[in-house]
């Protein structure tokens, strides 16, 4: 007889997700994730001004909110048939860079490393660096206190197999206080083109409200330098240290091994060429991507909409007592298929792909460093490592990008909005394949609906009863104690799940 | 090392009363505001309800009070979804070991599905009745960003969880806690960290009549616009991009009350209007309200009303 252990809520990931796993002899045997929180945007979008899509859908995400602007923008640049000069294409791709090296960055050391690297190893600090030596103390302090909660909010935890190396150890906590900094510095990045972050009020459809200067090219290079330096002396030898520490996990959460991306960052003037290319890689084939080929079913859904629609028809009518139902996420399929998003899916893609030598490069070079195949990175650890191998890839392109910027040309392209017409927009966010399809009768939005990435890795079952991706990853994973599940916290949290995205 | 903490507490402090806008006298009583917080006397919990974390995102941008310090030496931050490493159980049991001790500061974020209680739940308790709980045994409840201190975009016009805001469920509910609004979309983590220091050390810090701290939100964004003689002088842009006053793009700034002119965002690196882009009007009651108010004028159909 097995047991049922539920981790609700899982935290340290954006949002509200409570996973339930049926575990049988210490293995997980089925898992099913529930996504927590509604909000209802593809309602409230209804009925609006078409422009203000673009700040209503950033506000989805806090954490992603340059990806839902730049999808929701290029839905409209579809239908109003206006795309931005190369300075305004450039600088969206350097905002949209800085957020995926803010997130990135964030995600490996505030979200995710706490379940690898011992925290409690501070204590036994020895060295002179002041922010760590303070750290000690505080800990110290809090710990003789009479604190509810000492040392909050790096404990309590799950008990488990942490890192034992203390060098190690000390080491990533270091870097954690650094990360604080980085991704702070990398918000600034984006804020200097995109007017603030989060949510930006510079993006527009035909470019961007903002321009660039000798003064605001530089200062955006001098802090991409700063990032840049953290990603190669912190980020990835950190990440590698983590994946020498945990070998085993990369043979835990394999996932359901189809892989999806839109493709992201265009590289040329008529919004195509993307650096990261997309692609569906369906049991090791490699497919052109045809956003008509997705669908959204809704049998475990708490929607009573019509289950398989497309998107560009969807629709989103609550049913919060829906029997059976057990989240508010839908289920998306491409070709019926489950598929996985993300870094990881990126770089598959990309590497099946072949056009973007950077992207085969830098695939083959992580492969070298930590000594594994290409079917070794579907994993936990295979995902931290595509994580941190695309962030450094990302920096050293905006580097790029920035180079190819002349001060002071043109950033936007002047349009009207269309009386009437239907658009999508795809893109990328940092955890993956994000898609808005608009449609807009009498100059307002008559429809609104988003494929987020973590609607496709958080899917619940779909109307045949296959689970999503992350559930199916969880599924084979060892709980030692069942008390602590601390492995299928790890497993979920490599997808980097944002639940107010999946949801919104 | 004593010493040399001491020492740093208080060249923080004097940057925190700076953000704060408070003179050099507050800095010795914020010293002490820092010892006493330091010692867990008053925690902070910061609960997530119809959110989409832009407000956490933006604290974890504090400058020159960074995360580390703020949460290291500032804020005892008890809870936080995103942020700590309790997860499960053990997160649920974490709270709760809080709400139960009580005299703790609430923050607040995200709307709350009173229609549809359902549409938000942590650790299997809908929302609504846990932010209940926790807010009658706060010491203080702040409304941090929009949705919380007025609704925002959950509890706008197509709203279909019956959402509304912190102030409005705190009403019904009849919890009398004191409350502070900090509007914004996000809030700036200014607002935020000054706000929380003002509430440890001197209690509640000079609102106006719609709970908004005096010190951030007194001006119209518009009366400290860098683009102000444009207006003057009746040079308005016609579309993105442009120089010139942005009102005829539908710039908010006239109707809306926040320091983001003067304060500006991301270590005072840019805001809304030096980009050339309208003030939306985030931190304002009436952000994206109506489906007749559109946040851009961009054709002749598109009227912008008041």
């Amino acid at each position: 007889m097995g047991k049922t252990i539920v981790i609700n809520p899982v935290t340290r990931i954006e949002g509200h997700l409570a996973v339930k796993t049926e575990v049988v002899d210490g293995k997980v045997a089925a898992a099913f994730v529930t996504g927590e929180m509604f909000r209802g945007f593809e309602n409230i979008l209804r009925g609006r001004n078409p422009l203000d899509a673009q700040q209503i859908t950033q506000r989805i995400c806090g954490v992603c909110p340059i990806e839902h602007g730049i999808a929701s923008i290029q839905a409209q640049e579809m239908i109003y048939g206006v795309r931005p000069p190369d300075n305004g294409r450039l600088l969206r791709n350097i905002i949209q860079g800085a957020n995926f090296i803010a997130s990135h960055i964030t995600h490996f050391y505030l979200l995710s490393a706490l379940d690898f690297v011992d925290i409690a190893a501070i204590s036994s600090y020895t060295g002179k660096d002041s922010e760590m030596v303070a750290l000690r103390e505080w800990v110290k302090s809090q710990v003789e206190s009479r604190a509810v909660l000492p040392a909050a909010p790096f404990l309590p935890r799950y008990a488990g197999d942490y890192l034992q190396d203390n060098d190690l150890n000390c080491a990533a906590i270091r870097h954690y206080l650094d990360a604080l900094d980085m991704r702070r510095l990398a918000q600034q990045m984006g804020a200097l083109f995109s007017g603030k972050m989060p949510h930006a009020p510079a993006l527009v459809p035909g470019g961007l409200t903002e321009h660039a200067t000798a003064h605001n090219i530089t200062a955006g290079q001098a802090l991409l330098e700063k990032l840049r330096v953290f990603i190669d002396q912190a980020y990835l030898p950190d990440v590698l240290a983590v994946t020498k520490g945990f070998p085993s996990y990369f043979a835990a959460g394999k996932g359901c091994g189809n892989f999806l991306a839109y493709g992201v960052f265009p590289e040329s003037a008529d919004g195509q060429s993307p650096f990261l290319p997309g692609g569906a890689l369906i049991g090791g084939n490699l497919k052109a991507m045809d956003p008509n080929r997705v669908t959204e079913d809704t049998a475990s859904s708490r929607f009573s909409s019509p289950s398989g629609l497309k998107p560009a028809n969807g629709e989103t009518v609550a049913a919060p007592d829906k029997p059976n139902a057990y989240t508010w996420l839908k289920a998306p399929r491409y070709e019926g298929q489950v598929m996985e998003v993300g870094p990881l899916a990126r770089l598959l893609v990309g590497y099946a792909d072949g056009r973007n030598p950077l992207v085969k490069s830098t695939v083959d070079g992580l492969l070298a460093a930590i000594g594994k195949t290409p079917a070794d990175l579907p994993s936990v650890m295979g995902r931290h490592a595509a994580r941190a191998v695309e962030c450094k890839l990302i920096a050293d392109r905006c580097a790029v990008w920035f180079d190819q910027l002349v001060p002071d040309r043109p950033t936007f392209a002047d349009f009207q909005i269309s009386e009437s017409g239907s658009g999508v927009g795809l893109t990328e966010a940092a955890r993956g394949a994000l898609g808005h399809w608009l449609e807009i009768s009498g100059r307002k939005v008559s429809n609104y609906q988003c494929v987020v990435p973590t609607t496709w890795n958080c899917s619940p079952r779909d109307d045949r009863g296959t689970p999503g991706a992350v559930e199916q990853a969880l599924v084979g994973t060892t709980v030692a104690d069942a008390n602590n599940p601390i492995e299928v916290a790890r497993v979920i949290r490599s997808f980097d799940p944002c639940l107010a995205c999946a949801v919104h | 090392m004593k010493e040399l903490t001491r020492r740093s507490f208080l060249q923080l402090n004097a940057r925190l009363a700076a953000i704060m806008g408070l003179g050099a006298n507050a800095i010795p009583a914020l010293a002490e505001a820092v010892a006493k917080i330091a010692s867990g006397t008053a925690p902070l919990l910061w609960l997530q309800g119809q959110s989409c974390s832009g407000c956490s995102v933006s604290l974890l941008n504090s400058d020159p009070l960074t995360p580390a310090r703020l949460i290291t030496q500032y804020i005892s931050l008890a809870f936080h979804q995103t942020l700590s490493t309790a997860t499960g159980e053990v997160a649920v049991t974490a709270v709760n070991t809080l709400i139960d001790k009580g005299g703790y500061l609430l923050a607040v974020e995200g709307a709350i599905p009173v229609g549809m209680p359902s549409a938000c739940e942590f650790g299997g308790e809908p929302f609504a009745r846990q932010v209940a709980r926790a807010a009658r045994k706060a010491k203080a409840v702040v409304a941090v960003g929009n949705c919380a201190a007025y609704g925002g975009i959950p509890a706008a016009a197509g709203n279909v969880t019956g959402a509304v805001s912190l102030t409005e469920f705190l009403q019904r509910e009849g919890i009398t806690t004191p409350l502070i609004l900090l509007p914004g979309c996000p809030a700036h983590p200014d607002w935020i960290v000054g706000t929380l220091a003002h509430v440890l050390k001197f209690g509640l810090p000079d609102l106006d009549e719609e709970r908004r701290p005096k010190a951030f939100f007194s001006r119209l964004v518009h009366d400290q616009c860098p683009r102000f003689a444009d207006y003057e002088r009746e040079r308005f842009a016609v579309t993105f991009g442009e120089g010139g006053c942005l009102f005829k793009l539908g710039c908010a700034g006239p109707l809306t009350k926040a320091d983001c002119s003067v304060r500006q965002w991301n270590s005072g690196t840019n805001f809304c209007i030096k980009a050339g882009a309208p003030c939306i009007g985030c931190a304002s009651r009436q952000f994206v309200e109506r489906l007749d108010n559109p946040i851009y004028v961009k054709n002749p159909t598109a009227v912008k009303l008041s």
